[in-house]
């Protein structure tokens, strides 16, 4: 019955799949994380909302605590896996911190689900490398929004939780879900069990890590609730004193459903994002490559910059991934500076961070702990 | 909904099989290659 061709065919058509569903499966395997000494404990996003355990939306938190008293803070990476110096940033943090003071709570992989697929039409890759002394370091270039596998379909129309109408794909984006809904979608209870975890520790500040591409008016940019304008300027004021420039953009009353607006709101606390430039996720950009992320390197964005149609410069020398997890480990830094300027209290006394300029010197290699081989 | 949706899938996947089975033509069969591993994927690797 199978004769030589119909056989062939069905070889190729083994063939294809097994390396073709190897990538794809490869996309939802978690890269390890491997935290320092500092690191006090592990929990779940479950944890603190149990309809979410065994979901894709449940992920991990790691939480440093200090001897003495102090404040309780929560950093956010990963809520847009497409924008990688926010979690590679926290991924850094996790790896290298200590606390002598108050409670941090990191959630690198905030929205787990985007990890685990790409942007369609995008041609983005699926991970990208970062040299350490003892090889490289591999990490997931995830998707903007949660996988459709997770959460399908999406609506014409998206009202946020709080009332707010976006367009339908919006509806699997974690920084339009908040507050977040017990009962709601996959990515609204991943934002409920933020708020969740946000109440049930008692938590003074949130630091949520973007990146937004280089055309898009709020970048470099440090976006505050009205309750943290103080917070905000201190920690301004400090960048600008190294050598860092950041904007100060006020959360919109009338922009709902992201972290700063929010977690201000609905929880009451000290809410801020910060934003580094990102060209991987630029609509201007040429070929995407893992290159592209981490060097940053783009002639069309060089052009775009030469007649004045961006918001940052942007030279041929790029913007590496480098120079944005450095501005946004300032920018951790000088707020929680500005917090225990403001609040003594609430203070967190973090140790062990890497400055900016070891990190731009250095580079994240450095910083980061040997791939397990 | 999801064994509903796997069992159309499974279905499917047969008849692509089936097909390239029964035709003769080489590029026919080929194109039927094509097709048959759009379906396995999905029927394997989709949640």
């Amino acid at each position: 019955m199978i004769d030589g061709s119909s056989f062939f065919i069905f070889g190729m058509v083994a063939a294809v799949s097994f390396f073709a569903g190897r990538d794809f499966v490869a996309q939802r395997a978690e890269e390890a994380i491997m935290p320092g000494p500092g690191l006090t404990s592990m929990r779940q996003l479950s944890d603190y909302f149990p309809p979410l355990r065994g979901t894709a939306g449940d992920t991990g938190i790691f939480v440093f605590e200090g001897a003495e008293a102090g404040g309780n803070v929560l950093i956010l990476g990963g809520a847009h896996p497409n924008e990688p110096a926010g979690y590679v940033s926290a991924i850094l943090l996790i790896e290298n911190v200590r606390l002598a003071r108050g409670r941090l709570f990191v959630v690198p992989r905030a929205n787990a689900s985007g990890f685990t697929h790409g942007d369609p039409q995008e041609g983005a890759p699926q991970r990208f490398g970062i040299e350490t002394p003892q090889g490289t370091r591999f990490f997931r270039l995830g998707s903007r929004v949660t996988n459709s596998i997770h959460q399908w379909p999406d609506p014409t129309l998206y009202i946020t939780p709080t009332g707010q109408k976006l367009a339908g794909i919006e509806a699997r984006n974690l920084n339009r879900a908040y507050p977040g809904l017990p009962r709601g979608s996959l990515t609204e209870r991943v934002a409920h069990a933020v708020m969740e975890l946000i109440r049930k520790e008692r938590i003074d500040l949130g630091i949520d890590l973007h990146e937004s591409a280089p055309e898009y008016p709020v970048i470099n940019a440090i976006v505050f609730h009205e309750n943290s304008s103080d917070l905000a300027a201190l920690a301004q004021m400090a960048l600008q004193g190294e050598g860092y420039e950041f904007r100060l953009e006020a959360s919109p009353q009338n922009l709902r459903g992201l972290s700063h607006r929010e977690w201000g709101d609905a929880a009451g606390i000290k809410a801020v994002l910060i934003e580094t430039p990102n060209a991987s996720h630029g609509r201007i950009k040429g070929r995407p490559s893992a290159s592209l992320v981490v060097d940053g390197r783009d002639p069309y964005y060089v052009k775009a910059a030469g007649l004045g149609r961006l918001f940052v410069p942007f030279g041929p020398e790029g913007i590496p991934l480098r120079h944005r997890v450095a501005r946004h480990l300032a920018g951790v830094e000088a707020v929680l500076g500005a917090l225990s300027e403001l609040e003594p209290e609430k203070a967190v006394g973090l140790e062990g961070l890497p400055s900016a300029a070891d990190v731009e010197a250095q580079g994240l290699g450095a910083f980061l702990r040997p791939p397990r081989l | 909904m999801k064994y509903a949706y796997h069992l159309i899938v499974a279905y499917l996947t047969l008849h692509v099989g089936w097909y390239i089975l029964r035709e003769k033509s080489f590029w026919k069969q080929a194109g039927a290659g094509l097709v048959l591993i759009l379906f396995v994927l999905r029927l394997l690797l989709i949640q």
